[in-house]
């Protein structure tokens, strides 16, 4: 294909502002799928469908005719939806030239909106403006109009109106597409330069690393090295998505396609790296790798103890396919052996979680996620801390400093005062107020990251009634005054419940921990005592109870099938209690530190 | 035919008591003649009428609340469609407040031979707070109103672990129960149920339960007085004098298939456990409409059927028979004093009926 008539584009969006339907009706027009197409086909996982979000991007080979005759090659490469997954959505933009930026026609401008929008103009690309659902009773055009305007700061007077749902504005998208997006500038002679901008793992083939060639071409044979890794393959195929993995004779220069070159597991691919030819190679990489980074660290436990080699091959399987994952062997005084593993994000970790617990058939014991804090001891060592268990002594402790985000919540203005109180809640640090908008209003704060995990984003939705939005990107570390505590139960600390926490909401976040403790731990046969302590010294309290008897009720006719499924789901529940000493305890009091911030 | 336990739902009350999450309604007139209507049509259209009656259970509701004529009306045809077997037993559950010499006397001379009381306590201060629509002094008036009647088999239903309930009140009460000479005693622990205005007292906090110590002191108490007087416990909450057992709730206990008339009421014919439409308008709608009456039919699995015949086995006092659970569970459930097991058969101990779901689970 001429290189003149290629175009790479990606489609950004806030999540439910109907990015992946629009991807749909782009496929279907372009006759990519005949016939009864699965409805969001880029969303491929199990898990992405149920929820409604992409995780892992997909792209697809468009040809699409032209209003001026001619057929050209349209490249939509996904992007995933989540905040999580900031770095593969910054990958994903630096594999096109051009951006579809969709906003709901009700909802507007929300923050993810700006933030992805913000990074496609760092990367140059051509922003197209495309207001969706404009059919919904609710629209209003002109406002969603206005608002990218003046919170993009992109000439939004060509925007494209159009309703994925109803296929209203699907031609003059995909026109758009063809004459603003430009074509790919590479240099069809150069030496190979490919963007690993995704890759999934295929138990035959290997790592399938998703590329955008930017220089040069390859094909099946080509002897190719990664510029970061440095490891070398045989390229085995190449081809498209289209959307299925369909293979060709090679991919050429301002091309999008896969690679496969026996690659034994996703890291041999890793997202963001350069590929170049051994033969032919290039000198300098394409800007802008890094390595994936965790930010949430969590113990991975088997609830049943003998299951811990299961729970490592299933592991080590889950991480061919997901770079992200980290984890190394950890264990727990109270869990026994397990993996310290590290996440992109709470989701991330969930997806995980879930992943593992579906597909490996595991049952689970997640322990309190952490972040990652930089410890300095009194004799100068600096350590890495992500997990609460292996906290210095506090006498030895000269400095820590933790991990901080920049956020940014976009919120009507009525609630400026709710989502400032927060964020001063939680350690915020104010930074600026834009006003994009008469009613809208964009704050900008320094958060750290740990106090993010502790339900910050279920609070900020209902201190806003559901109408704040947030994202946020990785910002430095900061010195802070931070505290392990620790938990007993009837005298024995329980490292797994131990969390970090800042020395001023010791005492609040400590008892609200015993309290929740209180509420989710079944009472067992005999009294439990929970405490909350400092090093040597306890700062709450409380005893769960024992149980002496159940409940002697009527049991006749209309009784009998609700009381046999009450048993069922409490025999479910058994199942996921993992026993400590005496003590049984379900997944929920590990995740109890969750819910201390109140 | 195998003879069949009926079960037949009255769903009015005189009104609705604060813990009650029964199928009932505080409703009266023209209404209740709707629904005994329509209760004969579904009886008469019955797909197994004719199956003779091992015995016949009046529930609801309360059944005496229905004017005689529309009682009895119901009740002939009941045993017009399932003719009783000799001897059976036939039971009408009644509130104290809605006793009537006259009534009674009907009731028994058509056939009715089981009369149970919804006491529930002889304190009246428990009574208001359970909000009754009667008295203690009540309760004994319709004991005496039953006997005069004719009924030879009168059961008593009582609760504890009621709201500030004291140990000694409980004794009291228990003692007033006794000395009426019941031939059965129900006896149930208060249990909150969702959808009542009990589960909003107790979420606000407003209910002040006894705790469990104090609550297996009060069934351990009612076990050895109930023994002192002479009553044989057969089921974890059931009570009776030498041959005065439940025989329509045995069926139950014992798994077997039970017809079921009427909003709300439930039956179990040939694996199959049915739910009828709850709300009397909507039950009369449905039969005048001759539309499905039931609202939810399960077929039992046979994993659901042995969970239910594990659970039910348990109340029991004669146990369940061993075969498809675990000796090892059994021994270990032996070794925590919670049952006792022959080769054949195996039981809760008396402690270990405090803990008849946790052994349940043990065992499904």
């Amino acid at each position: 294909m001429d290189q003149s008539r290629i175009r790479n584009f990606c489609i950004i969006a806030h999540i439910d502002h109907g990015k992946s339907t629009l991807a749909d009706r782009l496929i279907e027009r372009c006759g990519a799928i005949r016939g009864s197409a699965q409805e969001q086909m880029l969303d491929s996982m199990d898990i992405e469908r149920e929820r409604g979000i992409t995780i892992k991007m997909a792209a697809v080979r468009l040809n699409y005719k032209a209003s001026d005759g001619q057929t050209y090659q349209l490249n939509l490469i996904d992007t995933p939806g989540h905040v999580d997954f900031t770095y593969e959505v910054s990958r994903a933009l630096a594999a096109c030239e051009g951006a579809l930026l969709v906003v709901d026609a009700s909802q507007g401008v929300e923050a993810q909106t700006i933030a992805n929008a913000s990074m496609a103009m760092n990367q140059n690309l051509e922003i197209i403006p495309v207001i969706n659902k404009i059919d919904l009773p609710h629209a209003d055009p002109e406002r969603a109009r206005e608002e990218v305007e003046s919170a993009v700061a992109i000439d939004a007077s060509d925007a494209i109106l159009c309703s994925a749902k109803a296929g209203i504005g699907i031609d003059e998208i995909l026109e758009a597409v063809v004459q603003r997006v430009p074509p790919p500038a590479g240099k069809p002679e150069a030496p190979l330069r490919a963007l690993i901008y995704d890759s999934h793992f295929d138990s035959y083939q290997g790592a399938v690393a998703y590329i955008r060639v930017k220089d040069g071409s390859v094909k099946k044979g080509d002897k190719i090295q990664m510029m970061a890794a440095g490891s070398a393959f045989d390229v085995d195929s190449t081809g498209v998505f289209s959307p299925g993995l369909q293979v060709n004779d090679g991919l050429e220069c301002g091309e999008v396609g896969f690679l496969t070159a026996a690659m034994k597991s996703i890291g041999d691919a890793q997202v963001g790296d350069t590929i170049t030819l051994v033969n032919h190679h290039a000198t300098e990489a394409l800007p802008g790798y890094r390595k994936a980074l965790s930010m949430v660290f969590c113990g991975l436990y088997p609830t049943d103890g003998d299951k811990y080699d299961e729970l490592r091959d299933a592991i080590e399987k889950l991480r061919l396919n997901d770079a992200a994952l980290d984890f190394e062997p950890e264990t727990s005084a109270a869990l026994g052996f397990g993996f310290r593993c590290g996440f992109l994000g709470l989701l991330h970790m969930e997806i995980a979680r879930e992943r593992l617990e579906r597909e490996f058939g595991l049952e689970l014991i997640l322990t309190a996620p952490s972040v990652d804090y930089k410890v300095t001891t009194k004799s100068g060592e600096e350590l890495h801390i992500s997990n609460p268990a292996e906290w210095p002594d506090q006498n030895e402790i000269a400095a820590v400093e933790e991990p901080t985000v920049s956020a940014t919540i976009m919120v009507p203005n009525e609630y400026v005062g709710a989502v400032m109180t927060l964020c001063q809640e939680r350690r915020g640090t104010y930074k600026k107020t834009e006003y994009p908008t008469p009613q809208r209003v964009i704050l900008y704060y320094q958060l750290p990251l740990g106090e993010i995990l502790l339900d910050f984003f279920d609070k900020l939705k209902s201190s806003t009634r559901g109408y704040a939005s947030f994202d946020y990107d990785l910002d430095d570390y900061q010195l802070s005054d931070l505290v392990k505590v620790d938990i007993l139960l009837n005298g024995d600390m329980v490292d797994a419940l131990s969390f970090i926490v800042h020395r001023t909401f010791a005492y609040s976040r400590g008892k609200a921990m015993v309290e929740q403790l209180r509420k989710v731990v079944p009472r067992q046969q005999y009294e439990v005592r929970v405490q909350a302590a400092i090093g040597a010294k306890i700062i709450s309290a409380d005893t769960i109870k024992p149980f002496r008897k159940n409940v002697i009720a009527k049991c006749y006719g209309g009784d009998i099938t609700r009381k046999r499924k009450l048993l069922e789901k409490q025999k479910e529940g058994k199942k996921r209690m993992k026993q400590i000493g005496s003590i049984e305890l379900p997944q929920e009091a590990f995740l109890s530190v969750l819910k201390v911030a109140e | 035919m195998t003879p069949l336990a009926i079960y037949v739902h009255t769903p009015f009350c005189p009104s609705k008591c604060g813990y009650c999450d029964f199928n009932s309604f505080a409703m009266q007139g023209e209404i209740m003649d709707e629904v005994i209507g329509a209760m004969i049509a579904e009886i008469e259209r019955s797909p197994i009428k004719g199956t003779p009656a091992k015995t016949i259970f009046f529930g609801g509701g309360t059944p005496t609340y229905l004017p005689t004529h529309l009682l009895l009306r119901l009740f002939e045809a009941v045993v017009t469609a399932h003719p009783p077997v000799a001897g059976a037993e036939i039971t009408s559950e009644s509130n104290p407040g809605t006793a009537d010499a006259e009534k009674f006397a009907a009731m028994r001379s058509a056939g009715f031979n089981r009369l149970s009381l919804g006491a529930q306590s002889f304190v009246d201060s428990d009574l208001r707070m359970l909000e009754r629509v009667h008295s203690s002094e009540e309760i004994v008036r319709a004991f005496h109103t039953a006997r005069n009647a004719g009924f030879d088999n009168v059961n008593l239903d009582l609760m504890f672990a009621l709201p500030r309930q004291s140990f000694d009140a409980w004794t009291q009460n228990l003692e007033r129960a006794l000395a009426l000479k019941p031939d059965h005693i129900s006896l149930y622990c208060l249990t909150i149920e969702p959808n009542t205005t009990f589960y909003k007292k107790h979420l606000r906090g407003q209910l002040e339960l006894p705790d469990d110590e104090a609550q297996v002191a009060m069934y351990d108490h009612c076990l050895a007085e109930t023994a002192a007087a002479g009553f044989v416990q057969y089921e974890i909450s059931n009570f009776a004098l030498p041959g005065k057992e439940c025989a329509h709730n045995l069926c139950y206990w014992h798994h077997e298939d039970y017809a079921g008339y009427g909003p709300g009421a439930v039956a179990c014919l040939g694996g199959v456990r049915g739910t009828n439409v709850k709300h009397p308008r909507g039950y009369v709608e449905a039969v005048q409409a001759g539309s499905e009456l039931r609202f939810d039919a399960e077929p039992i699995s046979e994993e659901s059927r042995r969970t239910e015949r594990i659970m039910l086995g348990l109340r029991l006092n004669e146990g369940l028979p061993t075969d498809g659970l675990d000796p090892d569970k059994l021994a270990e459930l032996a070794r925590r004093g919670w049952v006792e097991w022959t080769e054949d058969r195996v039981r809760l101990t008396s402690e270990g009926r405090h803990f008849c779901s946790e052994v349940a689970l043990e065992l499904i």
